[in-house]
């Protein structure tokens, strides 16, 4: 098996302007559900770019001056959107049943992103050198070291939790959220219950 | 041409209208962003300042030698905690935590070193006495290091039962006279190292291999046990009091940790020493079965039966009504049912072929 041509063929036929930028949709899309993964996409723009500025300025900076205060207001927000939309996005596609005609894949992805923005955001709570950061901190200890991962992660190292916050966790949910979106527009968005049905009747027919 | 047809949009089988995706997303940023914006600037974020070792030692001088004497004679939590720490006061840990023989706790041995005698109380009182050219201090740690086991304990203990009837004047801590050897005059200047603001630096700069203070560590341990937990019981931020679940009143708190938070609401999380084990791998499983979903038999069928997507769907159903797909259809019942009935799927051979509408464009 060539790997090379495997792969060209994959990017090729998958990643077609056609695909991935389609300027028509099918007409059962008609609901608010498809806009939560869209705002959820734009709010996590919003928690990476002040995340951005915070971490160039520093953890002193967003704690004791007024704009790095403002800037920790937006990415405080933003998760809180990112979140809200995220979980609306995930029940909204659970109830359509969105795995559905090879979209497994997508859904897990989507899934995994979901885990890996909930370490992200913990991450990033401890890294906000409050109270509730300490708190979080000794408490969640036990809970790391019980689990069995403190071999791995001192939730005590600081560097080590805004280190993983602000690169490691964040490059692994980009390409988790770049690759589910991706898979969403290969393979277009999931059409309603019944038209499943009558594909497979179809099938069966030939 | 087999390859080709995998990767086809199978969504193209249905009539298409015309969409702006690029002008959906930009839009979506412009009514997230300036909502983002606005509401930041109204409500700016939850912030606590942190609570520091120097004020804890300022209003509560005995309990800070209380946790010093614990580090110091072994009686102490994180003295005798167990991996990743140490390997508990004499090989006997008191916090390792396992269902049954799993114990991942223990997987990774002790990485992190901490022997709280050296690290809480000998350590940074070398360095006060060194910085300070403190002959008493430095003669006290030296008498005490020369001790017996027997005689360190001995005055250990005295020192500590001692502080139960110790009182407060001055800001200094007062003790009744006894047999304490050189640990007194360690005890207040341990104190007085933490009323000046330096001990978390002596305890961070042990963690640290004396370098960068990246890893807070040593100091964090210090402070917790009864200091932290006092002062977050009083703003409901114990694990009992749904504690990592909210924020500072008022603000939305990390709610997306609800399902985890709930779990030490009921036992076993709430009542087994191993609770945190049993919580993170209940957690575990549940987070499995989310991301595989799609291939769990019964649990991938269920939204089918759920009334929810007619609901996200109506419209595209009303349309299938509407343009009468099913008027030749020997199975228009089975179709109401479907769409409009209670929680009644049509059985899987009563399919009505009739509401596909993929070759009609309309």
């Amino acid at each position: 098996m060539n790997w090379t041509k495997s792969m060209r063929t994959t990017v090729t036929e998958k990643l077609t302007w056609d695909n991935l930028l389609p300027s028509e949709q099918p007409i059962y899309v008609s609901s608010l559900v498809y806009s939560f993964g869209v705002f959820t996409l734009s709010s996590l723009v919003f928690t990476i770019m002040s995340g951005v500025i915070m971490a160039a300025y520093g953890p002193t900076w967003y704690q004791y001056s007024a704009a790095g205060a403002f800037f920790r207001s937006v990415h405080f927000w933003s998760v809180q959107a990112f979140f809200f939309f995220m979980t609306m996005h995930l029940v909204g596609q659970f109830f359509m049943g969105s795995w559905r005609e090879g979209r497994a894949m997508t859904w897990v992805l989507g899934a995994l992103s979901f885990g890996v923005s909930v370490i992200t955001a913990f991450t990033g709570y401890l890294s906000r050198g409050d109270f509730f950061a300490q708190w979080n901190q000794v408490q969640s200890k036990d809970a790391f070291n019980g689990a069995g991962l403190d071999g791995f992660l001192n939730i005590l190292n600081n560097g080590q939790v805004y280190g993983l916050h602000i690169a490691v966790l964040p490059l692994i949910l980009i390409v988790l959220v770049g690759w589910h979106m991706v898979a969403v527009r290969a393979k277009g968005v999931v059409p309603p219950y019944q038209a499943v049905h009558v594909q497979k009747k179809e099938g069966e027919k030939r | 041409m087999i390859r080709k047809a995998r990767f086809e949009r199978n969504t193209l089988r249905f009539p298409q209208k015309d969409f702006d995706m690029v002008k959906e997303g930009i839009v979506s940023l412009g009514i997230i962003g300036v909502a983002v914006v606005i509401v930041a600037a109204i409500f700016g974020a939850p912030y606590r300042p942190a609570i520091t070792n120097q004020e804890i030692a300022n209003q509560k001088p005995i309990l800070v030698m209380q946790t010093a004497m614990g580090d110091l004679d072994g009686q102490g939590e994180m003295a005798a905690y167990g991996p990743p720490y140490n390997n508990g006061w004499h090989g006997v840990a008191q916090n390792i935590q396992s269902i049954g023989p799993f114990s991942p706790q223990t997987w990774w041995g002790t990485p992190y070193h901490l022997y709280t005698p050296n690290a809480d109380v000998i350590t940074p009182l070398t360095m006060l006495a060194t910085a300070s050219n403190d002959t008493p201090l430095q003669a006290a740690i030296q008498t005490y290091n020369a001790a017996s086991y027997t005689q360190q304990q001995a005055w250990d203990n005295n020192f500590t039962n001692a502080l139960n009837k110790a009182t407060v004047q001055n800001g200094q801590v007062v003790v009744p006279s006894g047999q304490y050897g050189p640990v007194q005059l360690m005890m207040n200047d341990e104190l007085a190292l933490a009323k000046s603001g330096l001990l978390s630096g002596a305890l961070d700069r042990e963690t640290n291999n004396g370098v960068y203070r990246w890893n807070i560590q040593n100091d964090l341990l210090f402070l917790q046990g009864p200091a932290l937990h006092q002062y977050a019981k009083t703003i409901d931020m114990r694990g009992g009091q749904w504690g990592i679940n909210h924020d500072e009143q008022a603000y939305p708190g990390p709610w997306w940790l609800t399902p985890y938070t709930f779990l030490y609401q009921v036992p076993p999380g709430s009542t087994s020493p191993s609770g945190d084990e049993i919580v993170a791998y209940t957690i575990a499983i549940l987070f499995g079965l989310l991301v595989l979903l799609p291939f769990i038999p019964g649990l991938n069928k269920l939204p089918r039966v759920l009334p929810v997507h007619r609901a996200i769907w109506r419209d595209w159903y009303k349309r299938l009504e509407t343009t009468n797909a099913c008027a030749s259809c020997p199975l228009a019942t089975s179709c109401n049912k479907e769409f409009h009935g209670p929680m009644t799927a049509a059985a899987d051979h009563e399919i009505p072929a009739c509401y596909d509408q993929t070759t009609s464009v309309g």
